[in-house]
């Protein structure tokens, strides 16, 4: 079996948001919202702190779907639009999503994004990899750990474009992977862990 | 059969909000879910409320019908008519505030090619189908007059009804993501659909009595209310056991409660706790209250509006805070953030519903309005007037439940 994943170290991370931009272009994500984004942790406001001067502290967490080993969402799905391929991916089937956003609601990491109105995307045509299915007005979208480029060997945009390199890809089922050392260590940290959906995404710390 | 004029005027108005309400629908099926105020981080609104409300709304009916049969309650047996055109009503109103919610009604088929046994909505369209077609048979045979099968159906009919909240709360009491992870979610959704809607048939059985086409005696008004105050005291001491277990650790989910309490969903906590619980048990528990209409109208009507408020607490404070906090914040996909800059993001939960989705909500509700009284005019007062003119050897031979109409 494979579990494809990603480790994000946020030591590395500099909240440069390009990854943000890479995803965006690459899979084609209509205006106004994102696959995958950069929070700045328990901050009102972009790059601020967390704590109260002099106990500062500042955490970027890019964040998208997290592929979880028990994702909440597909569980919940009606029609199994949402499902777990055989790489070990979370993907959503646009043909079969009927927009009851069971899914949005199950999902603890708000990382799924609606197509409320027909797609708009600002250069009036569609971009990215052509690879990438175009998705209608009133389904659900996110993260497909870019099904289109990993099918075929290559890594995530994400992964590709990060220039603090913080991003590693790999298979967590393949002991002797780069990601399966970096996760055997201590310093992994996984979002929201007693939520029970077992993410492969995970971070460093 | 004849409608008064003033029926008929009633109809021609209900039609002619639904029509506008069906015009509306038609216009968020061509524009998207956008025309409604719902967004990535609060992405159930208005008509999830109205759906939980309506599935609840139509429990009292069939409880009240079966239970006429299942406990042998003989007093019950006249209400059974109206109460299950009552319940049947309001379990299509339901049906249709999901279907109205769907982003993707096109592919609704793609359920039944590949449904996913595992999601509580599948187990929910599969429980109202069973509790519709139980209403309609329910219905059929009242009106017949088939004693011996309405009093089989009720066996089935009570615990069917009962599974309807459970499922309905397990659509959200099942999501740990979410502030709804409790196992009381169901007996909390059980004991809102027992009180609004037993308040609800009340209100319609004096409706019903005033239109003079099904009498509605004092004695059983007095004894409708009681089990009403009854309801209300079992669903206030649910909500006062989830509300201390949040409360009492002061941790977790004291968050969420200070948000009903105090915060963005505290005029619907409060109405509730107060307009919708507390004021009409005591309207509700004196027995010469009980006799005046009035009073006892006014706290059904007071239940009714105090479960919706209930809904929107319920269903709105889970998406105030979301678990993974922090600027940006969320990417809301709405027409505002399609423009880019600030009003893409939030960084926590906030809905107020737009004029379109108020539109289609009181379509709807006119819908069934003219569903109601249509249906009562020609089961009901029809009936009366066939039996009266065939004579006595009809009159005599039908069942306890025929009483409906006489
Ligand atoms: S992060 Fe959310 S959307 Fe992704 S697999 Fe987990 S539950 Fe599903
Ligand atoms: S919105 Fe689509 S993907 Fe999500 S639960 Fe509903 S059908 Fe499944």
């Amino acid at each position: 079996m494979t579990k494809l994943a990603i480790a994000i170290n946020l030591h590395r991370c500099t909240g440069c948001h390009t990854c943000v931009n890479a995803c965006k272009m690459q899979n084609n994500v209509p205006m106004g919202m994102l696959w995958n984004r950069v929070i700045t942790e328990n901050s009102a406001v972009s790059d601020g702190v967390e704590g109260t001067y002099p106990n500062i502290s500042r955490t970027t967490i890019p964040l998208a779907c997290q592929h979880c080993e028990n994702p909440a969402c597909q569980k919940v799905c009606p029609t199994g639009a949402t499902y777990k391929d055989d790489m070990g991916r979370v993907e959503i089937d646009y043909d079969k999503c009927i927009g009851c956003r069971m899914c949005m609601a199950a999902c603890p990491y708000n990382v799924r994004v609606f197509n409320w109105n027909e797609p708009d995307r600002d250069p009036g045509f569609n971009y990215g990899d052509a690879r990438v299915p175009v998705r209608s007005k009133g389904v659900v979208e996110k993260c497909t750990l870019c099904k289109e480029r990993t099918d075929n060997g290559q890594v995530p945009m994400c992964v590709e474009c990060c220039p603090m390199e913080a991003r590693v890809y790999g298979d967590l089922d393949d002991p002797n992977s780069e990601i399966s050392k970096l996760r055997a260590k201590n310093n992994v940290r996984i979002l929201l862990e007693d939520m029970g959906t077992k993410p492969q995404v995970f971070y460093l710390e | 059969m004849q409608l008064t004029s003033k029926t008929k005027g009633i109809c021609i108005l209900l039609g002619v909000l639904a029509a506008i309400g069906v015009g509306t629908w038609i216009y968020q099926l061509v524009n998207g879910l956008g025309v409604t105020g719902m967004s990535n981080v609060n992405s159930w609104g208005t008509y999830i409320i109205m759906f939980m409300l309506f599935v609840g709304l139509s429990a009292g009916g069939l409880i009240v019908a079966s239970s006429a049969h299942v406990f042998n309650i003989e007093s019950f047996k006249p209400l059974a008519l109206p109460a299950v055109i009552c319940s049947t009503v309001c379990i299509c109103l339901a049906g249709m505030f999901i279907l109205i919610d769907l982003g993707g009604i096109v592919r609704i088929w793609r359920i039944l090619t590949g449904p996913n046994f595992v999601s509580p909505l599948l187990w929910d369209m599969c429980v109202i189908t069973c509790y519709l077609v139980i209403n309609i048979l329910d219905l059929v045979w009242i009106s017949k007059g088939a004693e011996e099968k309405v009093r089989k159906l009720s066996y089935v009919a009570l615990p069917v009804a009962i599974l309807v909240h459970s499922v309905t709360a397990w659509i959200f009491g099942l999501q740990i993501a979410r502030e709804w992870y409790t196992a009381i979610m169901a007996p909390i959704f059980v004991a809102s659909a027992l009180d609004s809607g037993l308040a609800l048939l009340i209100v319609c059985l004096v409706a019903l009595d005033r239109a003079g086409i099904a009498e509605f005696p004092v004695k059983l008004q007095n004894m409708l209310g009681k089990l009403l105050a009854t309801f209300v005291a079992v669903d206030a001491f649910f909500i006062g056991c989830e509300v201390l277990t949040m409360a009492y650790p002061g941790a977790g989910q004291a968050q969420a409660l200070a948000i009903m309490a105090t915060g963005e969903t505290a005029p619907f906590f409060w109405f509730e706790m107060i307009g919708g619980l507390l004021i009409p048990f005591l309207l509700l528990a004196g027995q010469k209250r009980r006799n005046s209409t009035g009073l006892v109208v006014t706290a059904s009507l007071l239940v009714v509006f105090g479960v919706f408020c209930k809904r929107c607490w319920l269903l709105l404070t889970s998406f105030v805070e979301p678990n993974m906090y922090g600027a940006p914040g969320i990417s809301l996909g709405t027409h505002a953030a399609q423009t880019g800059g600030r009003a893409t993001w939030a960084l926590t939960g906030s809905y107020m519903p737009t004029l379109p989705e108020v539109v289609i909500v009181i379509g709807v509700l006119a819908l069934g309005g003219l569903a109601f009284t249509l249906l009562s005019q020609y089961l009901i007062k029809g009936r009366t007037q066939t039996q009266g003119a065939a004579g006595e050897a009809h009159a005599a031979k039908p069942a306890e439940a025929n009483r409906a109409a006489v």
